[in-house]
């Protein structure tokens, strides 16, 4: 436990300073430290340590209700954390629960100059990619309500129904 | 070894608040601590004050020794609580000066009890200054490696070597004339 038995003072000194100036260091110190173990310090009376002992006997029985103190309070805080993340979890679950696409408004998708017109190929080629683009813009809706997306979920989906309701409206314009 | 593991079962007595564990610690630690307080105040009333105020801090902070050298851990708290009764000092010093008491300058001069018994090395420590006489008394007292008390005065270990160098010098020259 003694960190000056096992230090080595000379290879200490010779990292800052050349060998003949840590030796030199060396010497200083133990000459110097020497001095001090010639010299001893009065060491504290019987009585101020008898009192010291007193004080902590004293001490202890605060200290321990201290200790129970803390444990209740971690106890607590402990307690209050699983609650609050009980609850977070319910309600996410409860929003989790939503049947996906239930808050999709959906629109009437195939008009009936489609079904009425005699251009097959032209009405498949537009049918498919409006069917891509509606189906896109569902699966981006879905992710949003799954929480798949950091970003405020409100108004994107927001955006997203407005896209769907121009994507519509060009359709229909042609 | 033995010791070492001693110490470690004794610290683990304190911090399940056994008295008598606290009984040893303070039989292992109270002349190095009082002897580390007196080189630095030269007086036995403030020194058994701080060396009272160390051990009640330690039943406080027992549970927030988390290993390591238990000694650095000490002196560290010996260290702040002498610092602390500095500066308290200083404030009690300006106090006075302001309601220009003759007080002053019995709170601040040691008592002429401790004078008489002031030995020639605390003479001459009272010639270094306190940063420099405080890091000699740490190296000797708490027995750190030089690595260990640059970390617990927090600054480069060359220069913990390099004040005590020269502070220790310092102090051989002034008691030169009297190791003659």
């Amino acid at each position: 436990m003694n960190g000056q038995n096992e230090e080595n003072l000379k290879e200490l000194f010779e990292r800052f300073l050349d060998a003949e100036q840590a030796q030199r260091c060396v010497e200083d110190v133990q000459k110097a430290e020497q001095i001090l173990r010639e010299h001893p310090a009065p060491e504290p009376d019987d009585m101020l340590i008898a009192n010291i002992k007193a004080e902590i006997a004293m001490r202890l029985p605060a200290r321990r209700a201290d200790v129970i103190k803390q444990f209740v309070y971690k106890a607590a805080a402990v307690a209050a954390a699983v609650v609050i993340l009980a609850v977070a979890s319910i309600r996410l679950f409860e929003n989790g629960g939503i049947e996906p696409g239930e808050a999709v408004a959906y629109a009437s998708i195939i008009p009936n100059e489609i079904w009425e017109s005699d251009d097959i190929a032209t009405d498949d080629a537009e049918i498919a990619t409006f069917t891509a683009e509606v189906e896109q813009i569902e699966d981006e809706v879905l992710a949003l309500q799954l929480g798949e997306d950091g970003s405020d979920s409100y108004s994107t989906i927001a955006e997203l129904e407005l896209e769907l309701i121009t994507i519509d409206s060009d359709f229909w314009k042609g | 070894m033995a010791k070492s593991d001693d110490l470690a079962r004794i610290i683990i007595g304190c911090k399940n608040g056994d008295a008598q564990c606290f009984s040893q610690l303070v039989d292992m630690f109270a002349n190095r601590c009082y002897g580390y307080f007196y080189r630095l105040t030269g007086n036995h009333d403030i020194s058994d004050e701080l060396l009272s105020e160390l051990f009640v801090k330690l039943v406080e902070k027992i549970g927030s020794y988390k290993g390591g050298s238990f000694e650095s851990w000490l002196f560290k708290i010996s260290s702040n609580i002498f610092n602390d009764h500095l500066r308290s000092k200083q404030r009690r010093k300006k106090l006075l000066e302001v309601q220009k008491k003759q007080l002053k300058a019995q709170i601040t001069e040691p008592k002429k009890s401790d004078n008489e018994h002031i030995d020639k090395l605390q003479r001459q420590l009272k010639r270094l200054d306190m940063d420099t006489r405080e890091l000699i008394m740490l190296r000797f007292y708490s027995q750190l490696s030089f690595k260990e008390i640059a970390q617990v005065r927090s600054e480069p270990l060359g220069t913990t070597l390099a004040k005590m160098h020269r502070g220790l010098k310092k102090l051989r020259e002034f008691m030169g004339g009297l190791m003659l």
